[in-house]
């Protein structure tokens, strides 16, 4: 741990970041510091380029570190925030879970019988491309709760990962372990279960991690506009509403307070599954 | 003036993972002489490859010197050679770019160093893939032949550079036996036409008798020379050899020091290099 | 003692000639104009079919019984014994360059039955059918090269002389993939895999009228109203608004995309090769990678004066996040090995980047594409529903709203089918680069 800290690769990267930070600090704040008579010429030649003339174009009207971190001091105390973090995680756990439970075993019959994949495979693919968020009305209409909508938004997100990837990981398993498990004298069942179950596991972490990504991707979305972006009196909460109910009253810092508290969530539970699959697969060591 | 000598004098290499220093390879000396070809024979792991690696210029030495005709590819100041087209190396899974026809992939060194014009290079290579037997497979790509093909597709590029060495690192570990003594005598061939210094690493104690000028046994890990044979079967050799008295003398003096090599390999649970 | 066929078992001969490697595949014709020149013979086991050194005048294919094949050593074949019976080819010496005699000596240990087929009639027979009879002699080729441990005669099979058969090329090994997948089960799976779901999805909306379902849109209903010349809700193949809102998605995620491209691919592949750049930037690059693209859209709201900035701006993002980590992944995925012998061979830093590490990187940045443009599509969907004018994600956010179900459904079979098209647009554009790819796949028939 000493090593890493010492390592150049650290300091660059730690350099790199607060120098990040700094930029956006300025930036956001060009509203301020633009204000003199100084600048006046600048500002017309950036109206004349058809930006706003007092800051910096984009960045300008970005809400400043100093700002989103006091604003999320600010919202850690209160209930409102955490019960955001608590609604969004439920959902994607819900959807995750269902997706799992479902695509794992969907996947594997894919992989396993030729004539399942033939039936089963052209209309996957076909309604593949579909995003999941085109799911949404369709989704309302369907299912009878908000929640359920909601969940299974998650769930397609996740789905299509984990299948494609079961698949793919079922494929590659090379075909010296079956024969050997045939011959010794397996039955299809054996092999099933200790050929195909632990060959496509890998697989099956890989596409859990990524789908895990896609589901909060999916989750923020739907929430947006289930909650929000449509103009229903909804039973909002989650993450995605917080962000889009900052936007819609004013404070901006809060919007990228709910930004972060997303990205560090996603990536919270992106690393415990990769955890979870390092566990159960201790066979592979990582490069 | 001698073409392809190279000198190891005295080469140590410490590698350092994590802080558990490991010693691959142990004050070896070795002189190669120039157009000769030099097997080197260990159990996997011992540290064979490290020395190529050293040579040819793709890992450091920790202390030492290694010198070809006279001048030092690297030392204790100047630790990790350059690597360059005087020794080229053929890899042990092959190193053809799977993304290049194999006339293009032969003509690769000579067009990249500006030696020669493209029309020249590649009237160059055909000529030396027809050589080789390697003429109507010119616009294929190497995913699409044979891999005994391909390796000598690949000596074939390593030649056109007109190198000093060749430095091979288990060629042919992959192929049977079958393939493997009419690839050595395509080698063997090719040698005749091109006398370049051959540093050959092997584990096949026939394969190394059968090629060599002279045999050198090394230790496992750490390694250096434990025995270095002089194989004096006349060259130019054939496969006939591999029945003679002679070879079969060689094999039982070397067997030994092979063998209890390749026990202590055994014992300690090296992993393959 | 060869003797013709008589000519009701001509069908037995085209059975066992389909069971051959090199005329599996032949399209019926081609198989009884090769049987009609075909004889069959007898031998009784232990008989010598042919010697080594014999002229090599007739193809043999079996059609019952068990024959032994020896190579003589100069010819250098990993296995020299070969044993074969029903569909097994052999003699087929006549078929390389400059060979007259056998190969091989040939026993029947068994009592064997086979066809004989003069070299020189079938050769003339395959020259006649261009693109079937290239296709028999790839076969005959990949045959020698994986069945019969020759790979040294490989380049030696004479080529077919004659207007359309060059060496095969990409298209025409597309299209025998192609032909292969039509003969095979899957078409018809596919059928039946698609009538299952319509048929669930009639049958539940319509006719069973099913609880929760009952509220969806019917498939006939979605029908009717798309193939509509006079469109309920105002969209259907007919109107031109459908087109204008395909056209705005459309460019917008070509727009993102291309971007993404540029900038991702020249990002990525920095990334994968200075490490001093990688230690730099990819901590920043990874702290907002997590960050969930939609999570943007607020903030994007207020960066981009103009909603159809942010839109793509969002779609970009997307694209550009997984272009750029698919390409340093393509990049440091690339075998060593390559590099190393690159240096040995004399290129310099910058000959090795554009020799070695672009094509090297290729096929993971194809990947990378695919997956990117599958992401652009789905946040540009998002996008438009909360914020856009026209385009297809604001068609099914407003078909919702308006209460006109059947265009939702339309919308979202529309954004099917057009992010399907743009996919395998890519994905085409990634074959024609990488030819040699195609060619490695399709030699070892994946």
């Amino acid at each position: 741990m000493r090593k890493f800290l010492s390592s150049p690769a650290f300091w660059r990267g730690a350099v790199s970041i607060v120098v990040f930070l700094v930029l956006w600090e300025i930036g956001a704040r060009s509203k301020t510091w633009m204000a003199p008579e100084f600048f006046a010429p600048f500002k017309e030649l950036l109206g004349a380029m058809g930006f706003k003339k007092d800051y910096l174009p984009w960045i300008g009207a970005v809400p400043a570190p100093s700002g989103v971190l006091e604003a999320w001091l600010a919202v850690l105390g209160q209930p409102g925030y955490w019960q955001s973090w608590y609604m969004s995680l439920f959902r994607v756990m819900g959807g995750f879970l269902a997706a799992m439970l479902i695509g794992i075993p969907f996947g594997l019959m894919l992989a396993v019988s030729r004539a399942a994949h033939g039936i089963g495979f052209p209309v996957f693919e076909v309604l593949r491309p579909i995003p999941p968020l085109a799911w949404v009305p369709a989704s309302i209409i369907f299912w009878p709760t908000q929640e359920l909508a909601i969940i299974f938004i998650t769930f397609l997100g996740a789905f299509y990962t984990i299948v494609i990837n079961v698949l793919g990981g079922a494929r590659s398993i090379d075909v010296r372990y079956f024969q050997a498990a045939q011959s010794m004298g397996s039955s299809n069942w054996d092999i099933f279960r200790r050929v195909i179950l632990p060959g496509t596991l890998p697989s099956i972490v890989v596409g859990s991690a990524v789908g895990m990504g896609i589901t909060w991707e999916v989750v923020v979305a739907a929430e947006m506009i289930s909650g929000g972006g449509s103009q229903q009196a909804g039973v909002g909460g989650g993450l995605g509403f917080f962000i889009w109910n900052s936007y819609v009253g004013g404070s901006y810092e809060q919007i990228v307070v709910g930004m972060i508290s997303i990205g560090i969530a996603g990536f919270l539970s992106s690393e415990l599954l990769r955890w979870g699959g390092r566990y159960a697969t201790p066979w592979l060591k990582l490069r | 003036m001698s073409r392809g000598q190279i000198s190891i004098q005295d080469v140590v290499k410490v590698y350092d993972p994590e802080g558990a220093a490991v010693m691959a390879v142990d004050h070896c000396s070795l002189d190669i002489e120039a157009g000769e070809i030099c097997m080197i024979v260990g159990p996997s792991g011992c540290g064979k490859t490290t020395l190529l690696n050293a040579i040819a210029g793709f890992h450091d030495i920790t202390s030492g010197r290694i010198v070809m005709d006279g001048e030092v590819l690297c030392s204790d100041e100047k630790r990790m050679s350059t690597p360059g087209p005087d020794r080229i190396v053929v890899f042990q899974n092959g190193a053809l770019f799977p993304w290049k026809s194999n006339l293009e992939n032969v003509i690769f060194g000579p067009v990249m160093q500006g030696k020669l014009g493209r029309r020249q290079a590649l009237e160059k290579g055909r000529a030396m893939m027809s050589d080789a037997g390697l003429s109507g497979v010119e616009h294929n790509y190497p995913g699409e032949v044979s891999s005994g093909m391909r390796r000598r597709v690949e000596i074939v590029r390593a030649l056109m550079n007109e190198p000093k060495a060749l430095l091979l690192d288990e060629p042919y570990r992959a192929l049977d036996s079958l393939t493997k003594s009419v690839m050595h005598e395509a080698l063997l061939e090719i040698y005749y036409k091109n006398k370049v210094t051959i540093f050959f690493i092997t584990h096949d104690l026939e394969e190394a008798i059968f090629l060599g000028h002279r045999v050198a046994i090394m230790t496992t890990r750490p390694c250096k020379p434990k025995k270095v044979l002089n194989v004096d079967i006349p060259h130019p050799r054939d496969y006939g050899v591999l029945t003679s008295k002679r070879f079969r003398e060689l094999i039982e003096e070397t067997n030994e020091a092979v063998h209890e090599e390749a026990l202590k390999a055994f014992q300690a649970g090296e992993k393959e290099g | 003692m060869a003797a013709a066929i008589p000519v009701g078992a001509a069908d037995g001969a085209v059975a066992a000639l389909r069971e051959s490697t090199p005329f599996g595949d032949a399209s019926p014709g081609l198989l009884a104009r090769i049987a009609a020149i075909a004889r069959a013979a007898r031998y009784p086991a232990g008989a010598r079919v042919y010697g080594a050194g014999d002229d090599a005048d007739d193809i043999f294919v079996v059609v019952s019984g068990r024959v032994d094949h020896v190579f003589t050593p100069e010819v250098g074949a990993r296995d020299p014994l070969k044993r074969m019976t029903r569909g097994g080819v052999f003699g087929w010496a006549g078929l390389l360059l400059g060979q007259t005699k056998r190969l091989a000596t040939v026993t029947a240990t068994e009592p064997t039955e086979v066809l004989r087929i003069d070299t020189e009639a079938l050769v003339a027979l395959l020259e006649s059918q261009p693109l079937d009879g290239g296709r028999v002699r790839e076969r005959f080729v990949g045959m020698i090269q994986r069945e019969f441990t020759v790979p040294a005669l490989l380049a030696q099979v004479r080529r077919l002389s004659g207007p359309l058969t060059e060496e095969m090329s990409t298209l025409s090994l597309t299209m025998y993939r192609l032909s292969l997948w039509l003969k095979s089960p899957r078409p018809y799976l596919m059928v039946i895999g698609f009538a299952l779901f319509l048929g669930f999805w009639y049958l539940a909306v319509e006719l069973w009228k099913l609880p929760r379902f009952r509220e969806m849109p019917g498939l006939t209903s979605v029908v009717k109203e798309w193939i509509s010349p006079n469109p309920t809700y105002g969209l259907s193949l007919y109107t031109g608004e459908y087109y204008q809102h395909i056209i705005v998605s459309v460019w917008r995620v070509a727009k993102a995309f291309l971007l993404a491209t540029l900038l991702g691919v020249a990002f990525g592949l920095l990334l994968g090769w200075s490490r001093a750049f990688k230690e730099y930037v990819f901590p920043v690059f990874e702290m907002l990678r997590p960050i969930p693209i939609l999570a943007w859209v607020p903030l994007a709201i207020v960066m981009f004066i103009a909603t159809e900035s942010a839109v793509v701006y969002l779609a970009f993002l997307a694209s550009f996040f997984a272009t750029a980590l698919n390409t340093m992944l393509g990049v440091e995925s690339i075998d060593e090995s390559y590099i190393r012998a690159a240096n040995c061979l004399g290129a310099n830093r910058r000959q090795v980047f554009r020799h070695v590490i672009i094509p090297g990187a290729l096929p993971f940045i194809f990947t990378g594409l695919q997956i990117s443009i599958g992401v652009s599509w789905f946040s540009l969907v998002a996008a438009e529903m909360v914020s856009g004018q026209y385009g297809l994600g604001y068609v099914i956010n407003t078909s919702y709203m308006m209460v006109r179900y059947p265009t939702i459904i339309i919308g979202m079979v529309t954004l099917g089918i057009v992010g399907y098209v743009t996919s395998a647009m890519v994905r085409i554009a990634g074959d024609y680069m990488m030819e040699w790819r195609v060619r490695e796949l399709a030699l070892a028939e994946r």
